[in-house]
């Protein structure tokens, strides 16, 4: 296991030397078919739960999506525009992802996505709308709240079986490493210089943490 | 009616509304999933067990196969073969000739697949149940086991027509892949696959009627609706759909419309082999396709229309001199 947490590790400064989109490689699972990740459930109750966990990540990675997609439309064209650009493409690999894990384990996606698709562009252009730091503060906010949520998963799936979940460990533990590497950009960029910043991140994460709840459900 | 129902589905997820106890529930389920089992069992094994991910019934399968491996001999070949004939299947066995230990469920099933001959003569009701029992050999007291009754009757008739859907589905699926026939498009799948599934219905034809208002009693609701949407969710699946959006639920609930109305039209129809059926059938699934164009043809105006207005925007703000870099 730490071994291959070393491995991500040197992954993960390989990618982000080149910056664009890595070559493919058949050792990197974010590149190549997702097909193996999931392991054929033994029973009814664990395939109820490994559906619920991969819907929620769904939703989620969904809801990032449109909150970046509404920083972009606000602050597209202005300094931090390529930089938001760049996390807002790899929440799109992440949603790449789990739309192909969704569909080949036939799983059903959450019936509230057109609403998360609202409420996250408006959360997006709305804290954009307050300048750079604002729109970094709802980063740092969201961002925080997905990095505890796919904590709390992996920590579950560990505690099952991490030889059987390995494929579906390795992909979440990639998630939330970039996810905290969006927090760690996000503080490095002044987030915390926006007024009401505590007030405005409690907020966000209370939101998150109600879309959690929600969307595993429904 | 289609609001009530999806009511009562709303209700349905809350479960603790559900009558009966935990041992009704469960007995249910089992007696479902055993009768899924029995359709899977005396057909291909390799077709059904090769992915657990092909469809729920699947899965049920496995875990059945893993909570009771010793058993599943005496229920393949033996049970099926000789369907009405009193107990033979604990000779038929290979191997396991300790083991002439049969689950409850499976004994339902086999009481219940009995039942179905007698249906056409008795409707869906506890006397086919026990006249089904005594061609087991078994006292027709024996129908005093199903605490439902007519409902369980029913829903293992729908769940085995439904398991037995999918195998059709799955196995013109291989053929599909083995290039040894050809992809069908969408529109076609979903006429083929439906009238497949109704056709099941045509040697209880008579009686369905009264099996869809047993479906329809409020205790019988959630099951019917679980089985609804398996049926739906699988031959969509089957036909190709892989949306993890809101299309997902679109499509499932228009395919389920279909189902629902076809079926009232069927058992109302009298033309020969339900030719007014099919062509009502044909109407609907063509109804839903221009459907699916209007909206991708709204769609695609309304993008040209909003590129159209951002262009004037655009153009009117160089005129205006808004748009230079300060």
């Amino acid at each position: 296991m730490a071994a291959a947490m070393e491995g991500m590790r040197t992954w993960r400064g390989l990618r982000s030397c080149w910056g664009a989109r890595p070559l493919c490689s058949a050792a990197v699972p974010l590149c190549s078919r997702s097909y193996g990740v999931l392991p054929p459930p033994r029973d009814e109750k664990e395939k109820a739960l490994l559906h619920r966990m991969l819907r929620v990540d769904h939703a989620g990675e969904y809801g990032a999506n449109r909150i970046y997609a509404g920083q972009m439309a606000v602050l597209g064209r202005t300094q931090s525009g390529p930089l938001i650009q760049h996390m807002w493409d790899q929440e799109k690999k992440h949603l790449q992802k789990f739309d192909e894990i969704l569909a080949e384990n036939r799983v059903r996606p959450t019936a509230l996505l057109p609403f998360w698709n609202i409420t996250g562009f408006l959360l997006g252009a709305s804290t954009a709308l307050l300048g750079k730091e604002g729109a970094m503060a709802c980063t740092v906010a969201v961002e925080e709240s997905i990095s505890e949520h796919y904590n709390s998963q992996i920590r579950a799936l560990m505690e099952t079986d991490p030889e059987k979940y390995k494929d579906l460990l390795q992909l979440i533990t990639e998630c939330r490493d970039e996810e905290m590497e969006h927090h760690d950009t996000g503080l490095e960029q002044d987030a915390q210089s926006v007024p009401g910043y505590w007030l405005l991140k409690n907020v966000i994460q209370a939101g998150c943490k109600a879309a959690i709840y929600i969307s595993e459900r429904i | 009616m289609a609001a009530l129902l999806r009511g009562l589905r709303a209700g349905s997820i809350l479960r603790g509304l559900c009558s009966g106890g935990p041992r009704y529930r469960t007995v249910q389920r089992r007696v479902h999933q055993a009768a899924v089992l029995y359709t899977q069992d005396y057909s291909k094994p390799d077709s059904t067990s090769s992915s657990s991910t092909s469809s729920s019934s699947s899965s049920s399968y496995h875990q059945h196969y893993q909570a009771h491996a010793s058993e599943q001999e005496p229920k393949i070949p033996g049970s099926e073969a000789e369907g009405p004939q009193p107990n033979t299947s604990y000779a038929n066995q290979d191997g396991e000739q300790s083991e002439d230990y049969e689950t409850e469920e499976q004994l339902q099933t086999r009481i219940l697949a009995a039942a179905l001959e007698f249906v056409p003569q008795h409707g869906w009701s506890v006397e086919a149940i026990a006249a089904g029992a005594e061609t087991l050999g078994l006292s027709s007291a024996s129908s005093e086991m199903f605490t439902n009754g007519s409902g369980d009757l029913v829903l293992f008739f729908v769940a085995k027509s439904n398991a037995q859907l999918t195998e059709i589905l799955a196995e013109q699926h291989n053929q599909v892949q083995l290039g040894q026939a050809e992809p069908k498009k969408t529109a076609q799948f979903l006429r083929d696959a439906v009238e497949t599934r109704l056709r099941m219905l045509v040697p209880y034809i008579n009686t369905w009627p009264q099996a869809m208002s047993i479906l329809l009693l409020p205790h019988n609701i959630p099951d019917s609706l679980k089985h609804m949407s398996t049926l739906v969710d699988d031959i969509w699946y089957y036909a190709g759909d892989r949306s993890t959006d809101l299309n997902w639920y679109t499509r499932r609930a228009a395919l389920t419309g279909i189902y629902n109305t076809t079926e009232l039209v069927m058992v109302q129809d009298s033309s020969p082999d339900f030719q007014d059926t099919w062509t009502f059938l044909d109407n609907r699934i063509q109804d839903v396709v221009n459907m699916a164009n209007t909206v991708k043809t709204v769609q695609s105006t309304g993008e040209a229309v909003v590129q159209g207005l951002m262009g004037a925007a655009v153009t009117l703000k160089n005129l205006t001199g808004l748009n230079q870099r300060r």
